[in-house]
């Protein structure tokens, strides 16, 4: 049987299998939004790359299911310790594990960062600038839409305004209180996007079925994940993905370079993959954990952390959940969960006492979700679940997604319990601050407000939080930051980071595009940096130009509308 | 199953023996089956047909867990043939570990956490009512959970020094309603459409049902008359959340 990625996708066979002993080009690790897309780029520009991945390489047709319990593998399960004055729940709220990571199971919104998340520091004073400028990034984004790609209105207003290579989804009953409620107050909105899910069919994955199972993978292969986007290209160009590997440590060699790291299989033994770089791609936990773990004589406080800053400025975003009964029927399980969004009120409004803002997007719980919000926003049980469960199809669900500012006291750190292969587990530590504690309860009114305006007849609300970022942070100085504006480590010259632990602030958009455009950005920099990041110490920070030749198929002739 | 206690409708009969509650009369997912992809089929099927053996809990602990089940997911007005099982999907979570990908600092392992709830539960019951949760009347199993559910252990006992009480509560509340509102039945209850693949859905707008849907046919019920877990205010609990009513604003 080949392996199926969604209805009409197969992955390519045969899979080139490098020796156990046989030095690689790059060695990826974690292949999930952003090692996917780095292990197809550099596939693509002739590098010898195999890309390791603790979960399992997903058969979608028999893997997956249209369920919500059944659907518990696609996430990151293993143990982590939380804590904190507001500790954040891990496992399926932000973490995946299998080929594709976190972009199996994400809700797909994908709107772009502001060109004034960029330098947050010079505008507003708060949290940093970043070492490149959202114009730096901006051809990759463009070109990840279109190989991506994405869905969505043909005039986004908020940011640098653009418009999406696929046209927008229908609108569904959720999406529809909030643009009633936005309209009503004079917000603006936009429908239908921009999500990274299909509207119209894509080579050889079909549009979306509507069906509203995004956050349990799709099935249908209309919502993307690198699973379905950038791994079977980079198959196709002689990349292995050798899936449930764990790595353990990156090894460094006698002369302060990385030589390659020790990950176990799935049969608990232990491999060392030889590499002439490593970039290590497992999100804002598992990467610093796994830095930290590699400690070593000259790392005594772990991998690439001379400016003890590894782990540290971990940031989740304000993820408040609102939810409002409507005597009308909505049935919330209909359409995907991301739908409908503004932007209005993204940046600092000196009107408000707190800097920088939020977005409010459509959420889509499914029963057991619900019920579990339900018990946090009512304390509902007994009787009282059973009755708020019956008027199901009576709620509909807004989210906030609020930027949170990054904090030295937010971090990863190791804890003492260890894992099955042995290894130290990580502990996340998250405290909320003044800035943004304002900032929430101020964007939670605002979207209640919304809710009422639509209609409501009673509005509750849970608070949350949403995606990861930070751990690993960019910057140009290397005593504050942990890589260089391409995921260069300060300490060792070939040694990346590049995942969505790289990113200094995170604004109030999700982060999927962002993690992927940079991912785009630090492989054509590799590919231009060619053999002399293997033996060079050399650190080249001029900008790389942007290749279009490396797409996946199906790219040419797509084009981002620019209606104004 | 233990001691029970009916809802009424609001003309007055109790709700007892059903074979599907809620307000979609006729409405079954499990009818949609052959419209399903066969990995969902098997593994929705299987949760349906083949309800795990209790292999975790002491019979003992089986018995007060499923006490405490029994009140804090109520199930007394569905047909014994048509009860969802949870405590033997909390049983089978525990007995293979399977883990939610963390855990908080402050509280101990899932296992030992579902351990230490069972003994305080017991206690609390013995030194309030001097007798086992398990033979107290519903009324007096809810007195004690709602304590738990406030955050108020009445009486106090020594393991909520330990173990934060609304972390357990949520935790338990979480096992609960995940075994519930992942059975078909319970979606043929509240009206989901359940598994949509390959089919997807076609009315997307104003909740309206799909062919194969049905829409809701409401009626008035009352929890029990000895209930304590009904919504605090007839569906707006002032306690809870942050919700308001129009007119409240400030």
């Amino acid at each position: 049987m080949p392996h199926r990625l969604g209805p009409m996708q197969t992955l390519p066979s045969p899979m080139r299998r490098f020796q156990d002993g046989e030095t690689v080009d790059y060695c990826i690790v974690g292949v999930g939004a952003a090692g996917g897309v780095l292990v197809q780029r550099l596939a693509r520009a002739g590098f010898r790359v195999v890309g390791l991945e603790a979960g399992p390489f997903w058969d979608t047709e028999k893997d997956w299911v249209s369920d919500e319990k059944g659907s518990h593998e696609l996430y990151w399960n293993d143990l982590r310790i939380t804590g904190g004055t507001h500790p954040l729940a891990l496992g399926a709220n932000n973490s995946g594990k299998g080929v594709g990571g976190g972009s199996v199971h994400w809700a797909a919104f994908a709107p772009r960062f502001h060109p004034s998340d960029f330098h947050v520091y010079t505008e507003d004073g708060v949290g940093v600038d970043w070492p490149l400028s959202y114009w730096d990034l901006k051809p990759w984004y463009e070109l990840l839409e279109c190989e991506i790609p994405i869905a969505g209105p043909a005039w986004f207003p908020w940011g640098d305004p653009h418009g999406h290579p696929y046209g927008p989804h229908p609108i569904g009953g959720v999406g529809d209180v909030l643009v009633r409620g936005c309209t009503k107050l004079g917000i603006r909105t936009v429908a239908g996007g921009p999500v990274a899910i299909l509207s119209a069919s894509h080579g050889d994955r079909p549009h979306c079925i509507y069906r509203g199972f995004c956050l349990q993978g799709c099935k249908v292969g209309a919502k993307a994940s690198t699973l379905i986007t950038h791994v079977p290209d980079a198959i196709a160009h002689g990349a292995e993905i050798r899936a449930q590997s764990m790595v353990s440590r990156v090894s460094l060699r006698k002369d302060g370079r990385a030589g390659g790291v020790v990950y176990i299989d799935r049969e608990g033994r232990e491999h060392f993959q030889r590499a002439r770089a490593v970039i290590v791609a497992g999100y804002a936990i598992e990467t610093p954990r796994l830095l930290l773990n590699s400690e070593c004589p000259g790392h005594r406080q772990g991998l690439a952390n001379s400016s003890g800053t590894l782990g540290k400025y971990l940031m989740a975003q304000a993820g408040n959940v609102v939810a409002g009964r409507f005597d009308k029927l909505i049935r919330l399980y209909k359409a995907p969960p991301a739908h409908a969004l503004s932007e209005e009120f993204y940046e600092t409004d000196q009107r408000r006492d707190f800097a920088r803002g939020f977005a409010i997007q459509t959420v889509g719980p499914l029963p057991v979700a619900f019920a579990r919000q339900m018990v946090a926003a009512m304390g509902a049980w007994g009787w009282g679940m059973r009755r708020v469960m019956m008027d199901y199809n009576h709620w509909a669900t807004l989210g906030v997604l609020g930027e949170i500012l990054p904090w030295e006291d937010n971090r990863v750190e190791l804890a003492e319990e260890k894992d099955q292969f042995g290894l130290q587990v990580a502990k996340v530590k998250f405290n909320l601050h003044d800035n943004d504690k304002k900032l929430i309860e101020f964007a939670k009114e605002k979207v209640m407000e919304v809710m009422w305006a639509a209609g409501a007849e009673q509005v509750v609300q849970e608070s949350r939080f949403a995606h990861l970022v930070g751990g690993a942070r960019m910057g140009s100085d290397p005593a504050t930051s942990v890589v260089d504006k391409f995921g260069r480590t300060h300490d060792v010259p070939n040694l990346f980071v590049c995942d969505g632990s790289i990113l200094p602030t995170q604004g109030s958009a999700n982060p999927g595009l962002t993690i992927q455009a940079l991912a785009a950005r630090t492989a054509d920099y590799l590919i231009r940096q060619g053999d002399s990041v293997f033996f060079s110490s050399r650190r080249d920070l001029s900008e790389p130009g942007i290749r279009y030749d490396l797409s996946p198929p199906h790219t040419r002739f797509k084009g981002n509308p620019r209606i104004a | 199953m233990s001691r029970k206690s009916f809802p009424l409708r609001s003309s007055g009969e109790e709700l007892r023996d059903l074979d599907q509650p809620g307000y979609y009369a006729g409405y079954s997912t499990m009818a949609q089956k052959m419209s399903w992809d066969e990995a969902t089929r098997t593994v929705v099927s299987e949760r349906v047909n083949n309800v795990p053996p209790g292999r975790f809990f002491s019979p003992q602990e089986a018995a007060l867990l499923g006490a405490v089940v029994d009140r804090v997911m109520p199930q007394d007005d569905r047909a014994e043939e048509h009860t969802i099982p949870i405590l033997p999907a909390i049983d089978e979570r525990l007995y293979k570990n399977s883990l939610n990908g963390f855990r908080y600092e402050d509280m101990p392992p899932d296992r030992e956490a579902y351990r230490l709830a069972i003994q305080a539960i017991d206690e609390m019951a013995r030194a309030r009512f001097q007798q086992s949760f398990v033979e107290l009347t519903i009324h007096n199993q809810e007195l004690i959970l709602r304590s738990l559910h406030d955050g108020k252990p009445d009486p106090e006992h020594a393991i909520w020094r330990r173990m934060p009480v609304r972390r357990f509560w949520a935790l338990l509340m979480e096992d609960c309603v995940t075994a519930y509102y992942s059975h078909p039945w319970a979606w043929d209850e509240i009206g989901f459409g359940g598994p949509a693949y390959p089919r997807g859905y076609m009315r997307l707008e104003n909740g309206l049902p799909e062919p194969w849907e049905k829409d809701e046919e409401r009626y008035e019920w009352n929890a029990p008359v000895d209930s304590l877990s009904e919504l605090d205010e007839a569906g707006t609990p002032p306690k809870h959340g942050s919700q308001r009513r129009h007119g409240e604003r400030h």
